[in-house]
């Protein structure tokens, strides 16, 4: 693979994961926020099949089409069931409105790069030029985790800041020593059924989920 | 071989419990399963005495003497906490609050939830560490919301996001310490690895900028689990809506198993960047922790948070012992571990008794307690006596010789602060208990029958006092200890 | 001297074929977008030159002003026109060479058409009516969130092209063709077109066509320009529409713009130009005819979206260098 498209697709599959991240602060339906997660996944699993493409690194590649796997199809699936319980589908009084929330994502975006530079100058290259889009990708998830009130976009909110710290291990160390991917991948999965599980339930139990609600413990 | 033994027993033992239905021996069998736990774990303890440590799987499991204490600590804890399951579990399915299908489910999550913390301290591999420890946030999530009452699922809802988040940010901080060992300058790209003992060779080499970014992550995400301050506020709810026994586990272990794996870290910090740094993350965590728990003490209405706040306390007061990081330190931050483990068992325990015999769990609500209830008043007040470190219960000791070491070090000031915020708490706690404890008439005192409940905790308590006045069974077994972690 | 001479002589006469060629493209544009979007409903419509025609119409009228407006009013016109007018002058549409090229820069061309901007929105403001204030104030709460995402986003490809000066940008992207498929591009494109649709008063953020007062943005604010006034209005907005399409296209896809000083360049320039215009002139058009108009509290989250981008755009720019 020549190096031109090597890094032409790294920037761009890269670039493709932010960019997810930032319409899901964007779009308002969830169903279009999972969609996003959905495309997530599959540019997260194409950045570390181009890392495992050119560092010839086998493990990686596994890791690549177990994170496709994971990331691009069971995750979305799982929210989809969690979804069609939920009949109010739209996200539609954040603790931030949605122009303030886009404002502050671009501003986390310029943080983020400022304080990875350090990473960068340790061990320059193509990749590691690239972990301020993760670490951005990381901000964001946790801004939605903190500023949205529906269960699921909490949990999308979680998953971005999951797929961001994939995305700055893929480019920073080509992947981890396998069991340990294997486990963070899984324990990913796993998340997202616990929290599948626990809306299901209380749906079914106390009708629906809304985090609103859910005020009850408190000091 | 030992250190396999420790895994596959609970493991075992929690896919029996999934396979055959519930009975009431097959929750004496987990009691039995955490017996052969403690038991391995002082066989450890033993085999390590003389600084070797023992490895299984290829070097894949690895004990020396600070993971053969933590079995030991896990397996004590777990003894208490399986003790009352036969006992629990019947109780609930008689009063329809559980189904059997449930508690067998309850019993093979609590194995499971066992067998993750062992993994975790017998792991020689800093990212199977990382596994073992989100694997026990999933085992524990299904715990709290075991009795799946509205509040028990909000609860386990923040538990499960805030520990993910948390989890996540400890992944992020393991993946920086690997890029730095990467990119060291030492050894090739082959040999370099996650295992705490190769780190800890090259450490002298990382790189100090991402050093320090990989500790303050870590110690924010790991500190999560911990219970630390400003991540602390799963703790509360999570403790007081889960059941009783696993309450006790969480608090007794669960958060000293975490705070071992900010020990790891902090060692490897400690070797790369020199002592100050890491010491001021602990410092300003530990205060806070303190600060915040003393400010939410004061006013609280409920007792079981009230407990999940003062394990918030003494999380605290571990982070400003290992901050001083001195042998000494860490040697009474350790045995800190065991008796808070000890305390706090007995104490979530007992108060799930209350619960149950009170039907509510607010403090302004009971009164008479002691006069009423003689024994188990009588057992509440003794731990609390122990939680407050009180002598001759031994977190008077650990408490005492952690301040002294942290004066050795120079961190009287923080002695100060620190002393001040216990003050506040003692007066908060012997204030709330007199409400709930003390005063009243001679009522109808009702005895209490289930010896389940009262034989482990008194004997916790007494092993408490005891260690709390002759070390003599840990001192080796302490300084072996500390030695491996300490500067 | 000669050079110099000549190369003046050369930029007046780009500058000023620039200028024709947008005074009088521009009103065909807004027909051609009028008459894709009639014949995407199934009606004829009118001819494409029509508004050139509607702008004879009203030169020809007397411009009345209200009573009680101030210098503001009358200058108003004026003022657009010529900032556009100028603005359309130093761009490189035709060239890369046209008149004061080294003071061509990216802030100067948007500050020129902020003072068309801001100069409409006080004219809107003058006369006391409260149409003309609610059309000014929504048009300067869109302006708001447009101008830095313009700004950023045009600041994205100069840091490519390391420079901020539009006809040095566009030569060298000329000379540069793979700066063309970079992810920085295709984020501030992304950008830039929602900027423009925000900018030139399209759906899905104004509808051209309304007179309702609830829709009315840049209708409210010229409500009381009549006759010749209202014409220079017109064509100010017009060149506008002209100047922000032909820049746009520049910006991304400048083959054919003239790098030389032959008038045979120029010609096929023009011939270029108004090729590629139209083609993006269409494609927008085909953008309006499908999304209804956005809600106007909806209007800044599509326009943080786009300055979302344009960082995105900046950031992608400087990490991957």
């Amino acid at each position: 693979m020549s190096t031109s498209f090597y890094i032409g697709a790294l920037e761009l599959a890269t670039g493709a994961v932010l960019v997810c991240a930032v319409m899901t602060l964007w779009r308002r339906q969830v169903r279009t926020i999972v969609t996003m997660l959905r495309l997530q996944g599959v540019a997260l699993a194409c950045v570390a099949g181009v890392l495992a493409w050119h560092e010839h690194d086998l493990g990686l590649a596994i890791t690549a089409l177990l994170v496709l796997a994971v990331k691009g199809v069971l995750v979305p699936w799982l929210l989809r069931r969690v979804i069609r319980r939920d009949p109010r589908s739209r996200e539609t009084a954040p603790l931030i409105n949605v122009p303030a929330s886009l404002v502050s994502a671009a501003f986390l975006i310029v943080v983020s790069y400022v304080v990875t530079s350090k990473l960068t100058a340790l061990a320059p290259s193509a990749a590691t030029r690239l972990v301020p889009i993760g670490v951005a990708t990381v901000l964001v998830g946790y801004f939605m985790l903190v500023t949205r009130r529906r269960a699921v976009s909490q949990i999308v909110g979680l998953l971005l800041v999951d797929n961001g710290i994939a995305l700055v291990t893929f480019l920073l160390t080509a992947g981890v020593p396998l069991i340990v991917e294997l486990g963070s991948t899984l324990d990913v999965l796993l998340v997202v059924v616990v929290l599948q599980v626990l809306v299901v339930n209380t749906g079914a139990r106390h009708g629906s989920f809304d985090l609103d609600e859910m005020r009850e413990l408190h000091d | 071989m030992l250190s396999f033994l420790a895994l596959a027993i609970p493991f075992l033992m929690g896919v029996i419990s999934l396979v055959v239905p519930w009975r009431r021996w097959i929750g004496w069998a987990s009691a039995v399963s955490a017996a052969g736990v403690l038991g391995i774990g002082i066989a450890l303890c033993i085999a390590t005495s003389s600084h070797n440590a023992v490895t299984a799987f290829h070097g894949a499991l690895r004990a020396d003497s600070l993971s053969s204490f933590m079995v030991v600590v896990i397996g004590t804890v777990s003894l208490l906490a399986t003790l009352q399951t036969p006992r629990v579990m019947s109780q609930e399915i008689a009063e329809g609050t559980t189904t059997p299908r449930r508690a067998s489910y309850y019993v093979a999550l609590m194995q499971a939830f066992i067998t993750c913390m062992l993994t975790a301290v017998l792991a020689a591999n800093l990212g199977v560490l990382w596994v073992a420890i989100e694997a026990t946030t999933i085992a524990t999530t299904f715990l709290v919301s075991h009795y799946r009452t509205k509040k028990a699922i909000e609860a386990s809802w923040k538990y499960v996001i805030l520990c993910s988040v948390g989890i996540a940010l400890a992944f992020l901080g393991t993946v920086l310490v690997y890029f730095a060992a990467l990119h060291s300058g030492v050894g090739t790209p082959g040999t370099v690895s996650l295992n705490w003992t190769s780190l800890m060779a090259i450490a002298p080499h990382l790189n100090h900028g991402v050093m320090r970014l990989a500790i303050t992550l870590l110690v924010l995400g790991y500190g999560t689990k911990v219970g630390l301050a400003p991540t602390h506020s799963w703790l509360a709810d999570a403790h007081s809506q889960a059941p009783a026994p696993v309450s006790a586990l969480m608090s007794g272990v669960l958060l000293t198993v975490a705070f071992y794996a900010l020990l790891r870290f902090k060692a490897i910090a400690d070797a790369a960047l020199g002592p100050a740094f890491p010491r001021a993350l602990f410092i300003v965590v530990g205060l806070l922790s303190l600060l915040v728990a003393a400010v939410l003490l004061i006013a609280q209405r409920d007792y079981k948070r009230l407990l999940a706040y003062s394990s918030v306390e003494h999380m605290g007061l571990l982070a400003l012992g290992a901050a001083a990081g001195s042998s000494l330190a860490i040697a009474a931050v350790l045995l800190h571990m065991l008796g808070h483990g000890l305390t706090k068992s007995t104490l979530f325990i007992s108060s799930g008794e209350i619960a149950h015999a009170e039907g509510t769990t607010e403090i302004a609500k009971i009164k008479t307690l002691l006069a009423r209830r003689p024994v188990l008043g009588g057992i509440f007040g003794c731990g609390l006596l122990a939680l407050l470190g009180f002598p001759p219960f031994s977190l008077f000791i650990s408490e005492f010789t952690m301040a002294r070491a942290e004066v050795d070090v120079g961190l009287w000031w923080v002695v100060a602060i620190s002393l001040v915020c216990l003050s506040v708490i003692f007066i908060s706690i012997t204030n709330h208990a007199r409400h709930f404890l003390l005063g009243g008439d001679s009522s109808v005192a009702v005895p209490l029958n289930a010896r389940s409940v009262v034989v482990p905790l008194v004997a916790a308590l007494a092993a408490s006092a005891f260690i709390g006045v002759s070390a003599w069974p840990l001192l080796t077994l302490l300084r072996a200890a500390a030695h491996v972690v300490a500067r | 001297m000669t050079d110099i001479g000549s190369s003046l002589g050369y930029g007046f006469i780009a500058s000023l074929t620039q200028v024709v060629l947008v005074a009088i493209g521009g009103p065909l544009l807004m027909g051609l977008m009028a008459k894709v979007r009639t014949r995407a409903e199934g009606r004829v419509g009118a001819p494409i030159y029509q508004p050139l025609r509607d702008l004879r119409k009203l030169m020809a009228k007397e411009g009345l002003r209200a009573r009680y407006s101030s210098v503001v009013l009358a200058a108003a016109p004026l003022v657009v026109l010529g900032s556009t007018t100028l603005a359309v002058a130093i761009s490189p549409l035709v060239t890369t060479h046209p008149l004061l090229s080294a003071s061509s820069d990216l802030f100067v061309i948007v500050y020129l058409l902020l003072t068309g901007s801001i100069t409409m929105a006080l004219a809107g403001l003058d006369t006391g009516t409260a149409f003309g204030g609610m059309g000014s104030s929504r048009a300067i709460t869109i302006g708001a969130l447009a101008e830095p995402a313009l700004l950023v986003a045009v600041i994205a490809l100069s840091i490519q092209a390391r420079t901020s000066n539009l006809p040095t940008i566009v030569a060298d992207t000329i000379t540069h063709p793979v700066w063309t498929s970079t992810p920085t591009r295709l984020l501030a494109l992304v950008a830039l077109v929602i900027v423009v649709i925000a900018e030139t008063g399209r759906l899905p953020v104004d509808n051209p066509n309304t007179h309702l007062e609830l829709t009315m943005i840049h209708e409210a604010m010229t409500l009381e320009y009549a006759g010749s006034d209202l014409g220079l209005i017109t064509l100010g907005a017009a060149m506008r529409l002209g100047l922000l399409f032909t820049l746009l296209v520049n910006l991304f896809v400048p083959w054919g713009v003239a790098t030389g000083s032959s008038v045979l360049g120029l010609l096929a320039a023009v011939v270029f130009l108004v090729l590629k215009t139209s083609l993006l002139a269409v494609v927008v058009s085909l953008i309006e005819v499908h999304s209804a108009k956005l809600r106007l509290f909806r209007v800044p989250e599509l326009l943080a979206g786009g300055f979302v981008l344009a960082v995105l755009a900046v950031i992608t720019e400087l990490v991957t260098r």
